[in-house]
Protein backbone atom coordinates (compact mmCIF):
# COMPACT_ATOMS: atom_id res chain seq x y z
CA UNK A 1 0.00 0.00 0.00
CA UNK A 2 1.24 3.46 -0.86
CA UNK A 3 2.78 5.68 2.38
CA UNK A 4 3.04 2.53 4.32
CA UNK A 5 6.09 4.08 5.75
CA UNK A 6 5.24 7.70 6.76
CA UNK A 7 1.71 8.64 8.40
CA UNK A 8 1.09 12.33 6.90
CA UNK A 9 -0.95 14.98 8.59
CA UNK A 10 -1.58 18.18 6.28
CA UNK A 11 -3.45 20.97 7.97
CA UNK A 12 -4.17 24.06 6.37
CA UNK A 13 -4.09 26.98 8.59
CA UNK A 14 -6.09 30.05 7.38
CA UNK A 15 -5.46 33.10 9.67
CA UNK A 16 -8.12 36.30 8.77
CA UNK A 17 -7.36 39.12 9.69
CA UNK A 18 -10.21 42.14 9.69
CA UNK A 19 -12.73 41.52 6.65
CA UNK A 20 -13.09 45.41 5.74
CA UNK A 21 -9.15 45.63 5.49
CA UNK A 22 -8.37 46.01 1.16
CA UNK A 23 -8.38 42.61 -0.56
CA UNK A 24 -8.49 39.20 0.93
CA UNK A 25 -5.01 38.75 -0.30
CA UNK A 26 -3.55 41.55 2.16
CA UNK A 27 -5.50 40.23 4.73
CA UNK A 28 -5.15 36.52 5.46
CA UNK A 29 -1.96 34.42 5.81
CA UNK A 30 -2.68 30.74 5.20
CA UNK A 31 -0.34 27.72 6.12
CA UNK A 32 -0.12 24.53 4.79
CA UNK A 33 1.58 22.19 7.60
CA UNK A 34 3.30 18.55 6.21
CA UNK A 35 4.58 16.13 8.99
CA UNK A 36 5.92 12.64 7.97
CA UNK A 37 6.68 10.19 10.53
CA UNK A 38 9.32 7.90 10.60
CA UNK A 39 9.44 5.30 13.30
CA UNK A 40 13.10 3.07 13.42
CA UNK A 41 15.04 0.96 15.63
CA UNK A 42 18.06 2.90 16.69
CA UNK A 43 21.59 1.37 17.02
CA UNK A 44 21.27 0.18 20.37
CA UNK A 45 17.55 -1.49 19.92
CA UNK A 46 15.45 1.19 21.28
CA UNK A 47 12.44 2.36 19.15
CA UNK A 48 12.09 5.89 18.11
CA UNK A 49 10.41 8.29 16.65
CA UNK A 50 11.10 11.24 14.26
CA UNK A 51 8.72 13.92 12.32
CA UNK A 52 9.91 15.26 9.93
CA UNK A 53 7.62 18.65 9.06
CA UNK A 54 7.21 21.44 6.05
CA UNK A 55 5.09 24.55 6.12
CA UNK A 56 4.24 26.58 3.72
CA UNK A 57 3.37 29.77 3.09
CA UNK A 58 0.69 29.71 0.50
CA UNK A 59 0.45 33.65 -0.18
CA UNK A 60 3.89 34.47 -0.28
CA UNK A 61 5.15 30.47 -1.98
CA UNK A 62 8.23 30.19 1.06
CA UNK A 63 8.90 27.04 2.45
CA UNK A 64 10.24 25.75 5.76
CA UNK A 65 11.15 22.40 6.72
CA UNK A 66 11.48 21.67 10.35
CA UNK A 67 11.65 18.79 13.08
CA UNK A 68 11.23 21.19 15.85
CA UNK A 69 7.76 22.47 15.91
CA UNK A 70 8.79 25.48 17.25
CA UNK A 71 10.39 26.21 14.06
CA UNK A 72 7.14 25.57 12.07
CA UNK A 73 5.44 28.13 14.54
CA UNK A 74 8.13 30.37 14.40
CA UNK A 75 8.07 30.68 10.57
CA UNK A 76 4.32 31.33 10.63
CA UNK A 77 4.56 33.90 13.52
CA UNK A 78 7.26 36.00 11.45
CA UNK A 79 4.64 35.80 8.38
CA UNK A 80 1.75 36.73 10.49
CA UNK A 81 3.61 39.54 12.64
CA UNK A 82 4.48 41.24 8.76
CA UNK A 83 0.47 41.26 8.22
CA UNK A 84 -0.06 42.90 11.74
CA UNK A 85 2.79 45.63 11.44
CA UNK A 86 1.14 46.18 8.15
CA UNK A 87 -2.45 46.54 9.81
CA UNK A 88 -1.02 49.06 12.72
CA UNK A 89 1.04 51.41 10.69
CA UNK A 90 -1.39 53.84 11.48
CA UNK A 91 -1.89 53.20 15.26
CA UNK A 92 -0.08 55.58 17.94
CA UNK A 93 3.41 54.12 19.49
CA UNK A 94 1.44 53.03 22.69
CA UNK A 95 -1.30 51.34 20.89
CA UNK A 96 1.36 49.74 18.75
CA UNK A 97 3.16 48.41 21.86
CA UNK A 98 -0.28 46.77 23.09
CA UNK A 99 -1.12 45.20 20.04
CA UNK A 100 2.42 43.72 19.48
CA UNK A 101 2.50 42.63 23.33
CA UNK A 102 -0.49 40.61 22.81
CA UNK A 103 0.67 39.21 19.46
CA UNK A 104 3.47 37.98 21.25
CA UNK A 105 1.25 36.54 24.25
CA UNK A 106 -1.16 34.74 22.01
CA UNK A 107 1.84 33.29 19.81
CA UNK A 108 3.41 31.82 23.17
CA UNK A 109 0.52 30.50 24.24
CA UNK A 110 -0.11 28.91 20.62
CA UNK A 111 3.55 27.44 20.78
CA UNK A 112 2.98 25.83 23.89
CA UNK A 113 -0.65 23.96 23.13
CA UNK A 114 0.83 23.05 19.61
CA UNK A 115 3.19 21.05 21.12
CA UNK A 116 1.16 19.50 23.66
CA UNK A 117 -1.18 18.48 20.38
CA UNK A 118 1.71 16.96 18.11
CA UNK A 119 2.85 15.02 21.10
CA UNK A 120 -0.56 13.75 21.78
CA UNK A 121 -0.59 12.82 17.75
CA UNK A 122 2.15 10.70 18.03
CA UNK A 123 0.90 8.92 21.00
CA UNK A 124 -2.39 7.79 19.55
CA UNK A 125 -2.65 9.57 15.39
CA UNK A 126 -5.76 8.31 14.29
CA UNK A 127 -7.67 9.15 17.50
CA UNK A 128 -6.20 12.45 18.15
CA UNK A 129 -6.00 13.69 14.56
CA UNK A 130 -9.50 15.23 13.96
CA UNK A 131 -9.35 16.19 17.52
CA UNK A 132 -6.05 18.22 16.87
CA UNK A 133 -7.21 19.66 13.44
CA UNK A 134 -9.92 21.10 15.68
CA UNK A 135 -8.19 22.51 18.58
CA UNK A 136 -5.48 24.08 16.13
CA UNK A 137 -8.53 25.48 13.99
CA UNK A 138 -9.65 26.96 17.53
CA UNK A 139 -6.08 28.36 18.71
CA UNK A 140 -6.14 29.83 15.45
CA UNK A 141 -9.91 31.64 15.60
CA UNK A 142 -9.02 33.10 19.04
CA UNK A 143 -5.92 34.48 17.76
CA UNK A 144 -7.52 35.57 14.55
CA UNK A 145 -10.60 37.18 16.96
CA UNK A 146 -8.19 38.53 19.63
CA UNK A 147 -6.17 40.66 16.76
CA UNK A 148 -9.43 41.55 15.16
CA UNK A 149 -10.66 42.85 18.43
CA UNK A 150 -7.07 44.76 19.54
CA UNK A 151 -6.62 46.26 16.03
CA UNK A 152 -10.05 47.82 15.48
CA UNK A 153 -11.99 47.72 12.40
CA UNK A 154 -10.34 50.76 9.76
CA UNK A 155 -6.95 50.40 8.96
CA UNK A 156 -5.73 53.11 6.59
CA UNK A 157 -3.61 51.09 4.16
CA UNK A 158 -2.80 53.94 2.12
CA UNK A 159 -1.21 56.05 5.13
CA UNK A 160 0.52 53.42 6.03
CA UNK A 161 2.11 53.28 2.27
CA UNK A 162 3.20 57.05 2.93
CA UNK A 163 5.11 56.22 5.99
CA UNK A 164 8.84 57.24 6.13
CA UNK A 165 11.72 55.41 6.70
CA UNK A 166 11.89 56.55 10.45
CA UNK A 167 8.53 55.06 10.75
CA UNK A 168 9.79 51.75 10.19
CA UNK A 169 12.92 52.43 12.36
CA UNK A 170 10.81 52.93 14.87
CA UNK A 171 8.94 50.02 14.53
CA UNK A 172 11.55 47.78 14.58
CA UNK A 173 12.96 49.18 17.71
CA UNK A 174 9.52 48.56 19.93
CA UNK A 175 9.11 45.32 18.13
CA UNK A 176 12.88 44.86 19.42
CA UNK A 177 12.36 46.00 22.81
CA UNK A 178 8.63 43.79 23.11
CA UNK A 179 11.07 40.73 22.31
CA UNK A 180 13.31 41.91 24.94
CA UNK A 181 10.66 42.68 27.46
CA UNK A 182 9.16 39.04 26.12
CA UNK A 183 12.06 37.31 26.93
CA UNK A 184 12.78 39.44 30.66
CA UNK A 185 9.34 37.45 30.93
CA UNK A 186 9.97 34.59 30.65
CA UNK A 187 12.89 35.00 33.24
CA UNK A 188 11.00 36.32 35.78
CA UNK A 189 8.37 33.50 35.60
CA UNK A 190 10.55 30.58 35.79
CA UNK A 191 12.11 32.39 38.50
CA UNK A 192 8.96 32.24 40.40
CA UNK A 193 8.22 29.07 39.34
CA UNK A 194 11.54 27.48 40.64
CA UNK A 195 11.05 29.80 44.21
CA UNK A 196 7.55 28.04 44.54
CA UNK A 197 9.38 24.48 44.16
CA UNK B 1 -16.61 -5.97 -14.08
CA UNK B 2 -13.65 -7.38 -13.45
CA UNK B 3 -10.50 -4.99 -12.02
CA UNK B 4 -8.72 -5.44 -15.58
CA UNK B 5 -11.99 -4.27 -17.49
CA UNK B 6 -12.17 -1.56 -14.61
CA UNK B 7 -9.00 -0.64 -15.65
CA UNK B 8 -9.06 -0.60 -19.21
CA UNK B 9 -12.19 1.47 -19.22
CA UNK B 10 -10.53 4.02 -17.48
CA UNK B 11 -7.08 3.95 -19.24
CA UNK B 12 -9.57 4.44 -22.43
CA UNK B 13 -12.37 6.85 -20.87
CA UNK B 14 -10.69 10.24 -22.28
CA UNK B 15 -12.17 10.10 -25.47
CA UNK B 16 -15.84 9.08 -24.55
CA UNK B 17 -16.60 12.46 -22.51
CA UNK B 18 -17.90 15.38 -23.91
CA UNK B 19 -15.76 17.55 -21.11
CA UNK B 20 -12.18 16.76 -20.77
CA UNK B 21 -10.31 18.83 -17.82
CA UNK B 22 -6.81 18.91 -17.18
CA UNK B 23 -6.05 20.19 -14.17
CA UNK B 24 -2.11 18.73 -13.30
CA UNK B 25 0.58 20.94 -14.31
CA UNK B 26 -1.31 23.40 -16.80
CA UNK B 27 -5.41 23.75 -15.99
CA UNK B 28 -7.02 23.44 -20.12
CA UNK B 29 -10.52 21.80 -20.48
CA UNK B 30 -11.49 20.20 -24.04
CA UNK B 31 -14.87 20.00 -25.56
CA UNK B 32 -15.45 17.66 -27.95
CA UNK B 33 -12.31 17.11 -28.14
CA UNK B 34 -11.11 20.54 -28.84
CA UNK B 35 -8.79 22.64 -26.64
CA UNK B 36 -10.97 25.76 -25.24
CA UNK B 37 -9.26 29.23 -25.21
CA UNK B 38 -9.49 31.34 -22.71
CA UNK B 39 -11.08 34.34 -24.18
CA UNK B 40 -13.78 31.56 -24.27
CA UNK B 41 -14.86 31.77 -21.07
CA UNK B 42 -15.18 35.26 -20.67
CA UNK B 43 -13.83 36.19 -17.86
CA UNK B 44 -11.42 35.02 -15.01
CA UNK B 45 -13.98 34.92 -12.22
CA UNK B 46 -15.85 31.88 -14.16
CA UNK B 47 -12.22 29.75 -14.62
CA UNK B 48 -11.96 30.36 -11.10
CA UNK B 49 -15.52 29.36 -9.83
CA UNK B 50 -15.49 26.11 -12.25
CA UNK B 51 -12.19 25.43 -11.10
CA UNK B 52 -13.34 25.67 -7.09
CA UNK B 53 -15.95 23.27 -8.42
CA UNK B 54 -13.70 21.28 -9.58
CA UNK B 55 -11.60 20.98 -6.48
CA UNK B 56 -15.22 20.78 -4.09
CA UNK B 57 -16.11 17.65 -6.26
CA UNK B 58 -15.61 14.80 -3.20
CA UNK B 59 -17.64 17.51 -0.74
CA UNK B 60 -21.13 18.44 -0.24
CA UNK B 61 -23.40 21.02 -2.27
CA UNK B 62 -22.64 24.51 -1.16
CA UNK B 63 -24.36 27.78 -0.88
CA UNK B 64 -23.50 30.30 -3.40
CA UNK B 65 -22.83 32.84 -0.10
CA UNK B 66 -20.06 30.12 0.88
CA UNK B 67 -18.72 30.25 -2.21
CA UNK B 68 -18.43 33.80 -2.47
CA UNK B 69 -16.97 34.12 0.76
CA UNK B 70 -14.44 31.38 -0.54
CA UNK B 71 -13.68 33.04 -3.46
CA UNK B 72 -14.40 36.76 -3.50
CA UNK B 73 -14.06 38.40 -0.21
CA UNK B 74 -14.61 41.83 -1.61
CA UNK B 75 -17.42 41.80 -2.82
CA UNK B 76 -20.55 41.47 -0.01
CA UNK B 77 -24.48 42.01 -0.35
CA UNK B 78 -25.99 41.94 -3.26
CA UNK B 79 -22.87 42.10 -5.33
CA UNK B 80 -22.59 38.73 -4.58
CA UNK B 81 -26.02 37.61 -6.27
CA UNK B 82 -24.98 39.35 -9.63
CA UNK B 83 -21.48 38.08 -9.83
CA UNK B 84 -22.34 34.75 -9.08
CA UNK B 85 -25.39 34.69 -11.54
CA UNK B 86 -23.33 36.30 -14.08
CA UNK B 87 -19.82 33.93 -13.43
CA UNK B 88 -22.24 30.98 -13.48
CA UNK B 89 -23.33 31.54 -16.58
CA UNK B 90 -19.91 32.00 -18.37
CA UNK B 91 -19.15 28.48 -16.70
CA UNK B 92 -22.62 26.88 -18.34
CA UNK B 93 -22.02 28.76 -21.37
CA UNK B 94 -18.88 26.83 -21.80
CA UNK B 95 -19.53 23.79 -20.48
CA UNK B 96 -22.94 23.27 -22.81
CA UNK B 97 -23.13 26.18 -25.23
CA UNK B 98 -25.98 24.61 -27.21
CA UNK B 99 -28.56 23.91 -24.05
CA UNK B 100 -31.66 24.45 -24.48
CA UNK B 101 -33.32 27.85 -22.59
CA UNK B 102 -34.90 26.91 -19.72
CA UNK B 103 -33.47 23.31 -19.78
CA UNK B 104 -31.67 22.29 -16.24
CA UNK B 105 -27.97 21.86 -16.61
CA UNK B 106 -25.95 19.01 -17.07
CA UNK B 107 -23.05 19.69 -15.15
CA UNK B 108 -23.41 22.36 -12.37
CA UNK B 109 -26.26 21.00 -10.72
CA UNK B 110 -28.69 23.32 -8.60
CA UNK B 111 -29.85 21.60 -5.34
CA UNK B 112 -32.57 24.18 -3.66
CA UNK B 113 -29.61 26.88 -2.24
CA UNK B 114 -26.50 24.97 -3.30
CA UNK B 115 -24.62 24.14 -5.74
CA UNK B 116 -22.28 21.47 -7.19
CA UNK B 117 -20.27 20.25 -10.32
CA UNK B 118 -21.37 16.64 -11.46
CA UNK B 119 -17.93 15.29 -13.14
CA UNK B 120 -19.95 12.04 -13.44
CA UNK B 121 -19.70 12.40 -17.21
CA UNK B 122 -16.92 14.73 -17.31
CA UNK B 123 -12.93 13.39 -17.86
CA UNK B 124 -10.77 15.34 -15.03
CA UNK B 125 -7.26 14.08 -14.57
CA UNK B 126 -7.01 14.28 -10.30
CA UNK B 127 -9.98 11.79 -10.38
CA UNK B 128 -9.04 9.28 -12.78
CA UNK B 129 -5.28 9.89 -11.36
CA UNK B 130 -7.26 8.75 -8.09
CA UNK B 131 -9.04 5.99 -9.53
CA UNK B 132 -6.12 4.54 -11.09
CA UNK B 133 -4.49 4.87 -7.62
CA UNK B 134 -7.78 2.97 -5.85
CA UNK B 135 -7.39 -0.09 -8.52
CA UNK B 136 -3.27 -0.41 -7.43
CA UNK B 137 -3.80 -0.55 -3.71
CA UNK B 138 -6.82 -2.65 -4.37
CA UNK B 139 -4.85 -5.66 -6.85
CA UNK B 140 -1.28 -5.31 -5.33
CA UNK B 141 -1.69 -8.23 -3.24
CA UNK B 142 -3.84 -9.77 -5.90
CA UNK B 143 -2.78 -8.97 -9.27
CA UNK B 144 0.29 -7.26 -8.50
CA UNK B 145 0.91 -6.37 -12.67
CA UNK B 146 -2.25 -4.77 -13.15
CA UNK B 147 -1.47 -2.51 -9.83
CA UNK B 148 2.11 -1.56 -11.71
CA UNK B 149 -0.12 -0.81 -15.04
CA UNK B 150 -2.03 0.97 -12.31
CA UNK B 151 0.09 2.96 -11.12
CA UNK B 152 2.18 3.93 -13.77
CA UNK B 153 -1.39 5.17 -15.26
CA UNK B 154 -1.53 7.60 -12.34
CA UNK B 155 2.06 8.58 -12.24
CA UNK B 156 1.67 9.44 -16.17
CA UNK B 157 -1.39 12.03 -15.28
CA UNK B 158 0.60 13.42 -12.74
CA UNK B 159 2.18 16.40 -15.16
CA UNK B 160 3.01 18.76 -12.32
CA UNK B 161 0.85 20.18 -9.34
CA UNK B 162 -2.65 21.07 -8.99
CA UNK B 163 -4.26 23.93 -11.15
CA UNK B 164 -0.83 25.74 -10.55
CA UNK B 165 -2.49 28.96 -11.86
CA UNK B 166 -4.17 29.36 -8.57
CA UNK B 167 -0.59 28.61 -6.11
CA UNK B 168 -1.86 31.41 -4.04
CA UNK B 169 -4.84 31.30 -3.36
CA UNK B 170 -5.60 29.04 -0.16
CA UNK B 171 -8.59 27.42 -1.25
CA UNK B 172 -7.11 25.07 -3.54
CA UNK B 173 -4.22 24.20 -1.31
CA UNK B 174 -5.12 21.73 0.50
CA UNK B 175 -6.33 19.84 -2.77
CA UNK B 176 -3.04 20.30 -4.48
CA UNK B 177 -1.15 19.24 -1.23
CA UNK B 178 -3.59 15.63 -0.91
CA UNK B 179 -2.74 14.93 -4.62
CA UNK B 180 0.87 15.69 -4.58
CA UNK B 181 1.17 13.95 -1.39
CA UNK B 182 -0.46 10.61 -3.60
CA UNK B 183 1.46 11.47 -6.55
CA UNK B 184 4.92 11.06 -4.27
CA UNK B 185 3.24 7.52 -2.46
CA UNK B 186 2.96 6.12 -5.88
CA UNK B 187 6.16 6.47 -7.35
CA UNK B 188 7.99 5.46 -4.28
CA UNK B 189 5.76 2.38 -4.52
CA UNK B 190 6.02 1.55 -7.99
CA UNK B 191 9.77 2.23 -7.82
CA UNK B 192 10.54 -0.30 -4.94
CA UNK B 193 8.21 -2.73 -7.11
CA UNK B 194 10.31 -2.47 -10.43
CA UNK B 195 13.86 -2.33 -7.85
CA UNK B 196 14.40 -6.52 -9.15
CA UNK B 197 12.61 -6.27 -12.31
CA UNK B 198 13.46 -3.13 -13.76
CA UNK B 199 16.06 -1.29 -11.92
CA UNK B 200 16.47 1.61 -14.27
CA UNK B 201 12.78 2.31 -14.15
CA UNK B 202 13.21 2.41 -10.54
CA UNK B 203 15.76 4.84 -10.71
CA UNK B 204 13.99 7.15 -12.62
CA UNK B 205 10.65 6.49 -10.34
CA UNK B 206 13.01 7.79 -7.68
CA UNK B 207 14.47 11.03 -9.12
CA UNK B 208 10.94 12.18 -10.21
CA UNK B 209 10.09 11.69 -6.71
CA UNK B 210 12.83 13.90 -5.13
CA UNK B 211 11.95 16.29 -7.76
CA UNK B 212 8.97 16.99 -5.89
CA UNK B 213 10.45 16.83 -2.66
CA UNK B 214 14.24 16.70 -2.56
CA UNK B 215 13.96 15.03 1.00
CA UNK B 216 12.25 12.06 0.26
CA UNK B 217 14.37 9.32 2.05
CA UNK B 218 12.23 6.64 0.97
CA UNK B 219 13.49 7.46 -2.68
CA UNK B 220 17.81 8.03 -1.95
CA UNK B 221 17.01 4.13 -0.41
CA UNK B 222 15.12 2.73 -3.12
CA UNK B 223 17.80 4.68 -5.74
CA UNK B 224 20.46 3.31 -3.96
CA UNK B 225 19.20 -0.50 -4.09
CA UNK B 226 18.21 0.26 -8.10
CA UNK B 227 22.09 1.14 -8.32
CA UNK B 228 23.50 -1.76 -6.47
CA UNK B 229 21.00 -4.57 -8.54
CA UNK B 230 22.53 -2.69 -11.63
CA UNK B 231 26.14 -3.20 -10.04
CA UNK B 232 26.80 0.62 -9.89
CA UNK B 233 28.09 0.71 -6.76
CA UNK B 234 29.57 4.38 -7.15
CA UNK B 235 25.96 5.64 -8.34
CA UNK B 236 24.86 4.45 -4.99
CA UNK B 237 27.02 5.44 -2.87
CA UNK B 238 26.79 8.75 -4.17
CA UNK B 239 22.97 8.48 -3.63
CA UNK B 240 23.62 8.35 -0.34
CA UNK B 241 26.26 10.98 0.07
CA UNK B 242 23.91 13.15 -1.30
CA UNK B 243 20.99 12.18 0.52
CA UNK B 244 23.00 12.88 3.61
CA UNK B 245 23.85 16.08 2.35
CA UNK B 246 20.01 17.27 1.58
CA UNK B 247 18.65 15.87 5.28
CA UNK B 248 21.58 17.64 7.13
CA UNK B 249 20.97 21.16 4.89
CA UNK B 250 16.97 20.63 4.59
CA UNK B 251 16.26 19.08 9.01
CA UNK B 252 20.06 19.15 10.65
CA UNK B 253 19.14 15.41 10.64
CA UNK B 254 20.92 12.31 10.13
CA UNK B 255 19.72 9.32 7.68
CA UNK B 256 17.25 6.98 9.25
CA UNK B 257 19.13 3.53 10.22
CA UNK B 258 17.68 1.60 7.66
CA UNK B 259 19.79 3.87 4.85
CA UNK B 260 22.32 3.71 6.73
CA UNK B 261 22.43 0.16 6.78
CA UNK B 262 21.80 -0.55 3.03
CA UNK B 263 24.78 1.51 2.61
CA UNK B 264 26.83 -0.41 4.79
CA UNK B 265 25.96 -3.82 2.94
CA UNK B 266 26.81 -1.92 0.00
CA UNK B 267 30.49 -0.56 0.90
CA UNK B 268 30.90 -4.07 2.06
CA UNK B 269 29.82 -5.76 -1.02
Amino acid sequence: MITKRAVMVIFLLEFVKTRRMASKKEETVSFVLRFTQKIFETDDGEQNVQWRGNVKHVQGDDEKRFTEFEDAVGFMQEKLTDLTIKGIEDKSPKEQKGILAKNFELWKKMTMESQKLVFDVIKDPKKQLAQMQTQVSQLGDTFTQQIEEKIGQKIDVDEWRASSKSDHKNLIDVIDKLSKDVARLHKKVDKIGKTKK
Amino acid sequence: MSPTDQFTDLLNSRKTKVIQVDTFGQFQMRRDNVLLKEKEWGRDKSIQLFQFFLTSRNRRALHKEQIADRLWEDIAGKSIDQTFKVTLHGINKVLEPNRERRSDPKYVIRQGITYQLSIADMWVDADVFEQFIRIGNEQINQDEQLARQAYSSAIELYKGVYLPNRMYEDWSSAERERLQLLALGTMVTLAELLVEENPMESIRLSQQALQIDNTWEDAYRIQMNAYFKKGNRPMAIKTFKLCEKILDAEFGITPLPETKQLMQLIQSA
